[in-house]
């Protein structure tokens, strides 16, 4: 039996090895443990004086210095966002007395409540440290604080720095506002910078430059005495982080433009984006309808904040980059590009435009007949039953596949937060829709001309438009040029993809010249024609299904020398001539005149034919 | 009872455990009363202090085949847990290490620690006390034993708990058997990296030392030339690599070593928490009555930071008692592993041993300044159900092995 064998074999050398080992053992626990012991006593009793003093009297503290955030500059140089200084109602729950609530609760003007919660809130947090109560309180306020300061014990204020915009306009969609920090956004955050109460940027420029804007917060070490009282820094500040400036952004904004931008636009719904096609960097950028940043300033009216989110209009939605709609007719410059690219059709080609076009037992109507025309005059007229014929001839994969290469179905990449990618279709997404060899052709017909399952946003179409007249140079779209920081003095220019899309001049120059004589001859925005420059562009008219159609155009100017690209997008607004091109045109020259010329004229009616 | 009862059971040990368990749970009191969301900590210890001594009991008298055969078990499920946790965890202080279910927060990284300690001791259950022929398969196995689980862990980003799992090797493959001369060799690199990272002085001294002992383990001249050689290049690679990192790496690994190099992160803690501990004095500022403790300059001291407020509260009275009782704890494991003729449980309650005395030291070193800051919790006294379990399942096994100390099973 095994038993007995290995019983035998553990009864010989091993009972004294194993003994020298147990005395090894103990002997190394013993030596740790004598270290402790030693130490302790070091602690605990020979230094036991100096420590009790240091945690009787005084103990160190850390107070958070949060910086002001980085400023906003437009292209000229001016502040278009600023900081103020602010006062915010702090109660320090260690000295304040609760019989104060509501004498507190009627010097800001809030409920008493409110402050029972938040002082329960903040139970099972130092004590000591200080509670917002109320963001951006008056100077009345604080006069009253001060003077009965003695009385109100634990009462306080801080001054924090808020937002504040020195502008004529509101741009709400491109600065975006800063809130307090969610509970959500708390856990998600891997860094460990935030606080709760700290406001963190939530949308637009606030957000997406949010780790630039906020600079790094620092932090004093203070001696504080048994009752929280400050009486000195610790260690002559030497362990003081000090606070790091927000950056700056230094944007591409065009202030005075932006704002008549947004004057034309008036009450209506819809996105205008202009850009500098030579840089890609945006001039003026709105959203409609807006809303005031103001109103997220301080302690926000909880009720009217709910207002904004609940509206029915969607103020607080970005049309230019978060929205997808068809793009009509503006896309049949990229049907004319991809066509000829693709060799299925030459500048030259003419193909046969009667009023209607019949694919399997189904009819597409046209606004007018036109003859055998070559690509020019198509893009000219706005025939539809040209473009059906070439969404037919180039097929799914080669639609996709050159509308991929001016950035449709994918994000331009603007600085700007949760851009969409837009719609755009291809052999596997009909597959996954509608089935393998479930879907037919016939789909290509109404692509062919911007419409059906395909969509594209306002900054999308900004960015083709531009990308064309600078003969196929595509660059992303942004608002940054480069973050300045204010503290080390330097100057990060904003990276910018840039990629020149390879097709041969001829096929530009046909598209451009078409777009050339869509204003400036027959075509379907002769209203905008105009004597000082020459305008170039396209209309559109998107069919909705849940309203009336929607009113694009984009265009550029001066045809010869692009300085300007602009695109104007007018939900159910009708007519792309009647709504969209004269913003359109407005814009385009009142930038070129160096902000002076007003030519935009509501009036400007013509027959429709687009 | 009679002599006989205390003969198969170890109270020296049990009582020494509930010692700990009831400073603990005065400790957690104490730094939870004033807050309103764990005020709850110390009534939730308690109660499972109460199951896990139960189960301490029941541990004891299982015959030692049932917890033998069980090893391989409970370490395979241990490694489908850590598994788990890395894919469904919840990240707490950024370790993603823990299993929420029915409102109890489970970290499977506690367990894994004992389980793997019992299946390295079942790995070596048939191996040959005195004639040390390992063969280098049998080594590495060993080793990737505990490194499986140790990797599982370092993956969930708990860098303490990894360490934890390295600390137990060395002394149980001594106590298997290892030859003492290569176990020597391992342990003399990995301290001449760590002291060449330190200060090269004392790189220099024990470079010396290291000479004078290997003349007296009387190898062969050319296998201790080798020896000597390795340490030397393992000192002089870790500054290489060192000076090749980033500042911010080098910042971050520096704060380890050097907590006051990052006084805001945990070098803040180290800071309060010596000032805790000396202001205590010798008989301590009274339950309650500490002003570090309950002006919480210290953050979530429940936990890894519990000894501080002892040592602020209860004085050196109390946190000397603290390291005595572990000192008994240790003392017990390692005399019932040298009674037991089991070689399972010898070797299991080496490894135990080598964990309560690695927490211990590291997490009472780290409060008063002596070791780095790493986050592992205070046996048996700090917060936490996890842990709290783990090491009295240690207990459980140590107190078997007194019960069957003179049966010898294979």
């Amino acid at each position: 039996m095994s038993f007995s064998r290995e019983r035998k074999k553990l009864k010989g050398v091993s009972w004294v090895r194993r003994e020298a080992k147990i005395y090894v053992s103990i002997g190394v626990m013993a030596a740790a443990i004598i270290v402790l012991f030693a130490r302790l006593v070091q602690l605990q009793v020979v230094q036991q004086q100096e420590f009790g003093k240091e945690s009787e009297k005084n103990s160190i503290k850390k107070i958070i210095e949060t910086p002001a955030r980085g400023l906003i500059i437009d292209r000229n140089g001016k502040i278009i966002v600023d900081n103020r200084p602010s006062y915010t109602l702090t109660i320090t729950p260690f000295q304040f007395d609760k019989n104060l609530i509501d004498e507190v609760a009627s010097l800001s003007g809030i409920d008493p409540e409110e402050i029972r919660n938040e002082l329960a809130d903040a139970k099972g947090t130092n004590r000591f440290n200080p509670i917002k109560i109320k963001r951006d309180i008056d100077f009345k306020t604080i006069s009253y604080i001060e003077e009965n300061r003695d009385r109100l014990k634990g009462v306080s204020y801080q001054v924090e720095s808020l937002r504040f915009y020195p502008n004529k306009f509101k741009a709400s969609h491109i600065f975006g506002y800063n809130a307090e920090i969610s509970e959500k956004g708390l856990n998600e955050s891997t860094e460990n910078y935030y606080r709760q109460g700290d406001l963190v940027g939530t949308t637009g420029l606030e957000k997406f430059y949010e780790k630039s804007l906020r600079g790094e917060k620092g932090s004093r070490l203070i001696l504080v005495d048994v009752n929280g009282r400050e009486v000195g820094a610790y260690n002559d500040e030497n362990n003081d982080v000090k606070p790091v400036n927000g950056s700056d952004l230094f944007t591409s904004i065009d202030s005075e433009l932006q704002e008549y931008a947004e004057k034309l636009m008036g009450g209506r719904r819809g996105a205008v984006i202009a850009v500098d096609p030579r840089t890609g960097e945006i001039l003026c950028l709105v959203s409609k309808p807006d809303y005031d940043l103001n109103a997220f300033i301080g302690s926000p009216d909880a009720k009217e904040i709910n207002r904004m989110f609940n509206h029915p209009e969607k103020p607080l939605f970005n049309r230019v980059t978060q929205t997808r709609y068809p793009p009509g007719s503006t896309w049949k410059m990229m049907m004319a590009l991809a066509a000829m690219a693709s060799g299925k059709i030459t500048p030259t080609t003419t193909i046969s435009c009667p009023g209607s076009f019949t694919f399997g037992n189904r009819t597409f109507e046209d606004h007018g007949g036109y003859g055998s025309i070559p690509v020019v005059r198509a893009i000219e007229v706005s025939s539809n039953v040209f473009f059906y014929k070439l969404g037919l001839m180039l097929g799914i994969q080669d639609y996709h596949d050159y509308s991929a290469m001016f950035g449709f179905g994918s994000r331009t990449g603007i600085d700007l937060p949760n851009e969409t990618k837009g719609l755009l279709p291809s052999q596997e997404y009909f597959d996954k829709v509608y089935g393998v060899n479930k879907w037919s052709q016939g789909l290509l017909v109404s692509l062919g001309i911007g419409q059906g399952e395909l969509g594209v946003s306002p900054v999308q179409m900004v960015g083709y438009t531009a990308a064309i007249c600078m003969n196929g140079m595509y660059i992303q779209p942004h608002l940054v040029r480069k973050i300045y920081n204010s503290s080390t003095g330097i100057e990060t220019p904003v990276e910018v993809k840039k990629r020149q899309i390879d097709m041969s001049q001829k096929y530009f120059d046909a598209v451009k010249k078409g777009m050339y004589l869509v204003v400036n001859g027959s075509g379907t925005a002769k209203n905008i024609r105009n004597s000082d420059y020459v305008l170039a562009g396209k209309t559109g008219t998107a069919q909705n299904p849940n309203g009336n159609n929607h009113s694009w155009f984009v265009g550029y100017a001066p045809y010869d020398d692009p300085k300007i690209a602009v695109c104007v997008l007018g939900e159910n607004a009708g007519w792309g001539n009647m709504f969209a091109a004269p913003i359109a045109a407005a814009i385009m020259v009142r930038y070129l005149s160096g902000n002076s010329a007003d030519v935009f004229n509501e009036n400007a009616k013509m027959e429709v034919n687009d | 009872m009679d002599r006989k009862f205390f003969d198969r059971f170890d109270i020296t040990l049990f009582l020494s455990v509930i010692g700990l368990i009831v400073i603990g749970i005065f400790a957690i009191y104490s730094a939870t009363q004033s807050s309103v969301n764990n005020s709850g900590f110390y009534i939730k210890q308690m109660t499972f202090a109460i199951i896990g001594l139960v189960m301490v009991i029941g541990i004891t008298y299982l015959p030692p085949r049932y917890i033998s055969s069980l090893s391989y078990y409970a370490y395979g499920l241990a490694l489908v847990l850590l598994l788990l946790v890395l894919v469904f965890g919840r990240t707490i202080n950024g370790n993603k290490s823990w299993f929420y279910i029915a409102g109890f927060g489970i970290q499977p990284s506690e367990f894994a620690k004992v389980a793997t300690v019992m299946a390295v001791s079942n790995f070596f259950y048939k191996g040959d006390e005195d004639n040390q022929k390992f063969s280098i398969t049998q080594l590495l196995t060993a080793t990737g034993i505990v490194l499986l689980p140790a990797i599982l862990i370092k993956l969930e980003n708990d860098t303490g708990t990894t360490l934890v799992m390295l600390s137990f090797i060395i002394p149980m493959f001594f106590f298997a058997g290892v030859s003492p001369f290569l176990l020597f060799a391992v342990v003399t690199t990995v301290a001449a990296a760590v002291l060449a990272f330190i200060n090269i002085y004392y790189f220099a001294v024990f470079l010396a030392l290291l000479i004078l002992a290997l003349y007296f383990f009387k190898k062969h001249w050319l296998l201790s030339a080798g020896v000597f050689l390795i340490n030397v290049i393992a000192g002089y690679s870790v500054s290489f690599f060192y000076s090749k990192l980033q500042p911010y790496q080098q910042k971050r690994i520096m704060a380890v070593f050097d907590p006051a190099s990052d006084p805001l992160g945990s070098g803040y803690n180290v800071i309060q928490s010596k000032v805790a501990i000396g202001s205590g004095g010798l008989f301590g500022k009274g339950f309650l009555q500490g002003s570090q403790t309950q002006l919480r300059f210290i953050p979530e001291q429940w936990t890894d930071f519990i000894y501080c407020m002892i040592g602020e509260e209860f004085g050196l009275l109390g946190a000397g008692v603290v390291i005595l009782l572990y000192g008994i704890i240790i003392y017990r494991l390692l005399t019932n592993a040298y009674l037991s003729r089991n070689r399972y449980m010898m070797l299991a309650c080496v490894g135990f041993a080598s964990l309560f005395f690695f927490h211990m030291f590291i997490n009472v070193g780290m409060t008063i300044g002596i070791a780095p800051v790493i986050g592992i919790p205070l046996p048996l006294v700090s917060n936490g159900v996890s842990s709290l379990m783990s090491f009295l399942l240690m207990v459980g096994i140590g107190m078997n092995t007194y019960r069957h100390k003179d049966i010898f099973l294979s």
